[in-house]
């Protein structure tokens, strides 16, 4: 077999088993004498728990809650935080929220056991929206900081705004929001429990491994070891699995602990758009400093909606805040994040994780004020480019060379940006837009070596090699840009290298499948594991492993969020055109072009892939995706109502790549999961806005909103 | 849980007697009833009586042109093999050919979507305009009943319980203009936010004929021919000056409720569009 080079185009390792349906999820998965469990859950959004009456449960049917976590153990998730109940227990906070599971061996049976469980609520007035938190209405939710304010932060650079204010020409202030989203992954969320060889063992859809064994251990009070997570084929994640299966296994622990047969939980589709995390919605306040045609201070205050649950969202928070100035440097800047507590089902990870919101509110902020300039957006955006060197909102430098004015003009000429930026005028119902946007790479500052410390375990027998880690395959590609990035490093074919589902009992852990880390931090240990092994080939059986180590020289201090909050960003641009139906408001989209520079392309059929899913995210995030939250209640509730594009809904886009290799990834990649997400919703928000003269503060924007919209304008 | 039973007859007569005897649920294609009877994963549907099959009934598939000119369309016969019809109007067409996905459209029967009588089915609305009728059979004889008169409100049909419908007439039209629009939340497999069809027959500067019907406008499909007769036997030219009016009356035919502004405004703009063409001469053919 020939070796594998790292710039083959390499058919997907797991491509053909998906396609045929060969590949076995979680919910394919039958065991002897096999339980099933649904969730008992809250109906009301706040409220104390009076009384649950339950049917009488025939012999072989339990009723698990609060009540089945032994004495010895704790009703919490260890998330980031360790506020998330594991079953709710005399209060709930959000609809949704899980008060017990029914398990036995009949999933009919199960349903009907289900309906006719009672429960009595004496109920409260709900916080739902920003500003039904920040005015703690129905009352505080922590009344002893008599707030609603779960997490926050600030950091600024430069003068006090009041003077930047006080000397600007003029300060424009708006107010920009943007919506829940769900992850439509399309395998819903499922886990099995079991007990084997003394152990307790999950089957899981999972992104995160070792996540969910530190996050339950706790509520039997076991040690790490005796829970073994073994992650099945994951159809689909985008973050909807870094933390919440947690909340099913938690659940399945400590039924597992009493009832000691195989339990499965898989989610039909309404109950994981209704009943999952989802992305936070934002309120970005901005008020920028304009003196001379460009802006000389930039103030937000940016809030998130974090739910009921705290769990990850501070630190969704902080990269929201810091990746809140987009891709520009002002010379003062004040940036305040509040991370909001309602009685909403918890928000957490969505690919972005915090940053698609500000880069949204900052892309969209700066349009309007090109606009309100008589100044092409464009044009005025390049004027405040970041580049290597310029200090950053958090006082630490950008490292690397920033390639976007290459870029922008890659994608400028292939879409004639200029001359239909100047011969489309505004209102005429056709429209051009463009952003630039980034994400900065794996966890924030010093995290990978402060929190994770990750590893990698290569195992060589014979001719061939394993990697032991416990990163995921979700649909990402990374077993094929792991197995590369292995063989093409030890100069062997990728069919030689073997990359197992992680089992936590067998593999090192390589930290979570999240942040854009895995090809940067994990590509870059299992290249550092393979080179050491290349060394020793010829010495037989034997296996290396290696530790993350942090380059020296690039201080952050995470107590005042100073420093370099990242060693190295993504980078991208993209250019969208559209036409208007003015009958209908309906607008298509005629062009999309984008440009990504994420150091290398380890895998350009996956990098291909990746930009297409993650762009077409994006436009729906920005046009069709809308999800109401009202009165607690998710209104939409299935694929039906709330709906995802379609290939027919966007045109093929042009992309192009740019190299610009990053000295710490493996042949130079970078991170680029959740850049590819991060920009094209404003660019398409910009075309719209050019195509029929008008001016949006809110995502999405299907065509009800747009005539709302239109309507305001005239 | 309680077992239904279920007959999956093979001949019509076979279908009708049980529907007599048992006055089962239909269910054809089963695109409608699949989703709303639906427990989940893994558990029988909840059907609460006896279940009729229709699928094996060969007699009620296939669109054939009869000699007054009109079309056949079996009941059983799916979105899909509409779509594909050169026998079919154009209208149904459209409208049968952006129902839901594909595998829906492979499944999803005509006979289904009109006894569903959903507000928002695809195919009611260009039947209403194009004042088709269904043959509907039992055991003891047949009645014909436009789809108009048939849907009562939404998911309410004038079907007897002991009724099955077999056949979908159209009766041959020969519109000079066509129009049709639907919009849903997105571009495919989505269900109609609003529909509209338009017709007109202009024949010597004059128009002949004139029809409009709205789907997803309320309960049921809006047609008005108090506010057609407004605009039939006026000139081309005479068109403009009642323009207005007939929007406005046919404004106040589409439901308050189900129509919020957006979709009333949307209407109202295809509709002044049509008629726009029209008075501007539109050469004879569908209206973009």
């Amino acid at each position: 077999m020939a070796a594998t080079k790292i710039g083959d185009k390499i058919r997907r390792v797991d491509a053909v088993q998906k396609a045929r349906g060969e590949a076995k999820y979680v919910c394919d998965l039958t065991f002897p004498d096999m339980q099933y469990a649904y969730m008992v859950r809250s109906t009301v959004p706040r409220g104390k728990i009076l009384n649950i009456s339950l049917p009488e449960f025939p012999e072989g049917y339990d009723f698990i809650s609060a009540k089945d976590i032994p004495a010895k153990g704790r009703n919490e998730l260890w998330m980031i935080a360790k506020d998330w109940r594991c079953f709710a227990d005399e209060y709930v906070l959000y609809v949704g929220e899980t008060i017990g599971l029914v398990v036995g061996p009949d999933r009919g049976v199960l349903k009907e056991l289900r309906s006719k469980i009672k429960i009595d609520y004496e109920e409260q007035t709900p916080a739902v929206t920003i500003d039904d938190g920040i005015n703690c209405v129905g009352g505080p939710m922590f009344p002893e900081k008599n707030s609603n304010v779960m997490c926050e932060l600030f950091c600024e650079k430069g003068r006090p705004m009041e003077e930047v204010f006080a000397e600007a020409d003029e300060v424009f202030e708006e107010t920009i929001t943007t919506p829940y989203q769900e992850h439509v992954h399309l395998e819903t969320n499922s886990a099995i429990a079991d007990y084997e060889d003394g152990k307790f063992v999950f089957y899981a859809s999972a992104q995160c491994p070792f996540y969910i064994r530190k996050s339950i251990a706790g509520l039997l009070d076991v040690p790490y070891d005796d829970i073994i997570v073994r992650q099945q084929t994951t159809g689909g994640a985008f973050g909807g699995k870094e933390h919440f299966p947690d909340v099913l296994c938690g659940a399945l622990l400590v039924a597992e602990n009493k009832i000691r047969k195989p339990i499965k939980m898989v989610f039909d589709r309404e109950e994981d758009t209704q009943f999952s995390v989802k992305r936070h919605p934002s309120k970005c306040v901005y008020k920028s400093a304009i003196k001379d045609g460009r802006v000389i201070g930039v103030q937000g205050h940016i809030y998130y909606n974090c739910g009921a649950y705290l769990a990850s969202s501070y630190v969704v928070l902080q990269r929201g805040v810091f990746h809140a100035n987009g891709v520009y440097t002002f010379p003062n800047t004040y940036l305040k994040g509040e991370g909001i507590g309602t009685n909403t089902f918890p928000t957490c990870a969505f690919r972005g994780f915090g940053a698609p919101q500000t880069l949204f509110a900052i892309e969209t902020h700066l349009d309007h004020i090109a606009r309100h300039l008589g100044v092409d957006p464009l044009e005025f955006k390049m004027k405040h480019l970041c580049k290597k060197g310029d200090e950053t909102t958090t006082n630490g430098h950008i490292i690397e060379e920033v390639k976007l004015p290459e870029m922008i003009d890659v994608l400028t000429k292939e879409s004639d940006y200029w001359r239909k930026a100047k011969e489309y005028k505004p209102g005429c119902g056709k429209g051009i837009g463009v952003a630039m946007y980034n994400h900065g790479g794996a966890f924030t500052g010093n995290g990978e070596q402060a929190i994770i410390k990750a590893h990698s375990l290569l195992v060589k027998k014979g001719d061939k090699v394993t990697i032991l880690v416990g990163s995921t395959e979700m649909g990402q590609g990374f077993k094929t840009a792991l197995r590369k990035i292995c063989a093409s490093t030890l100069g062997i074919s990728i069919d030689n290298v073997d990359y197992p589902d992680p089992d936590t009992s067998k593999v090192v852990d390589s930290g979570p499948t999240a942040a854009s880390r895995s090809t940067m931090i994990v590509g870059r240990l299992v290249e550092r594991a393979a080179l050491q092994m290349k060394e020793r080939w010829n010495e037989g059986d034997f296996s290396v492993e290696v530790e993350y180590e942090h380059p020296e020289g690039y201080p952050w201090d995470q107590s005042t969020f100073r420093g370099d909050a990242y060693l190295g960003y993504g980078w991208g641009a993209a250019i969208i055109e559209v036409e208007a139906d003015k009958l209908t408001n309906e607008i298509k989209t005629v062009g999309i072009w984008t440009s990504h520079e994420i150091g290398k392309a380890i895998d350009e059929l996956i990098v291909h892939g990746q930009i297409n899913g993650g762009v077409i995210q994006s436009l729906g995030y920005g046009s069709m995706e809308k999800l109401e939250n009202r009165k607690g209640f998710f209104k939409q509730k299935s694929m039906s109502d709330y709906v995802i594009p379609t290939s027919m809904d966007f045109p093929k886009q042009f992309y192009h790549i740019q190299e610009n290799p990053y000295p710490w990834g493996p042949y130079g990649a970078k991170g680029m999961g959740e850049l590819v997400f991060n920009g094209a919703s404003a660019a398409f928000v910009d075309a719209v806005e050019r195509a029929l003269d008008t001016r949006f503060t809110s995502i999405p924007i299907p065509p009800e909103d747009i005539e709302e919209a239109l309507k305001n304008v005239q | 849980m309680e077992q239904v039973k279920c007959f999956m007859p093979q001949t019509l007569q076979e279908a009708l007697e049980i529907r007599k005897e048992y006055h089962a649920t239909i269910l054809a294609g089963g695109s409608d009833l699949m989703v709303s009877k639906s427990m989940g994963a893994g558990i029988t549907p909840a059907f609460t009586g006896p279940v009729l099959i229709l699928t094996g009934v060969k007699e009620l598939k296939g669109i054939r042109k009869n000699a007054d000119g009109s079309v056949s369309i079996g009941a059983l016969t799916t979105s899909a093999e509409i779509s594909r019809s050169e026998l079919v109007h154009p209208l149904l067409i459209d409208a049968a050919s952006r129902m839901g996905a594909i595998a829906l459209r492979n499944s999803a029967t005509i006979g289904g979507n009109i006894g569903n009588a959903s507000p928002k089915g695809d195919m009611p609305q260009p039947l209403i305009l194009l004042d088709a009728e269904l043959v509907l059979k039992s055991v003891d004889g047949e009645r014909r009943m436009k789809v108009d008169d048939f849907i009562l409100g939404s998911k309410k049909t004038a079907l007897w319980d002991d009724e099955i419908i077999t056949e979908v007439i159209l009766p041959p039209q020969d519109f000079t203009h066509i129009f049709y629009r639907k919009i849903g939340m997105r571009r495919a497999n989505a269900i109609s936010k609003l529909t509209l069809s338009a017709a007109a027959t202009v024949k010597d500067g004059v128009v002949v004929d004139f029809r409009a019907s709205s789907g997803a406008a309320g309960p049921k499909v809006a047609r008005s021919r108090a506010a057609e007769e407004l605009l039939i036997g006026k000139k081309l030219s005479e068109l403009p000056a009642v323009k207005e009016e007939f929007l406005d009356a046919w404004n106040g035919v589409i439901s308050p409720h189900a129509m919020p502004e957006y979709r009333r405004n949307s209407t109202r703009r295809m509709l002044a569009y049509f008629i726009d063409a029209l008075a501007a001469g539109h050469p004879a053919g569908r209206v973009e």
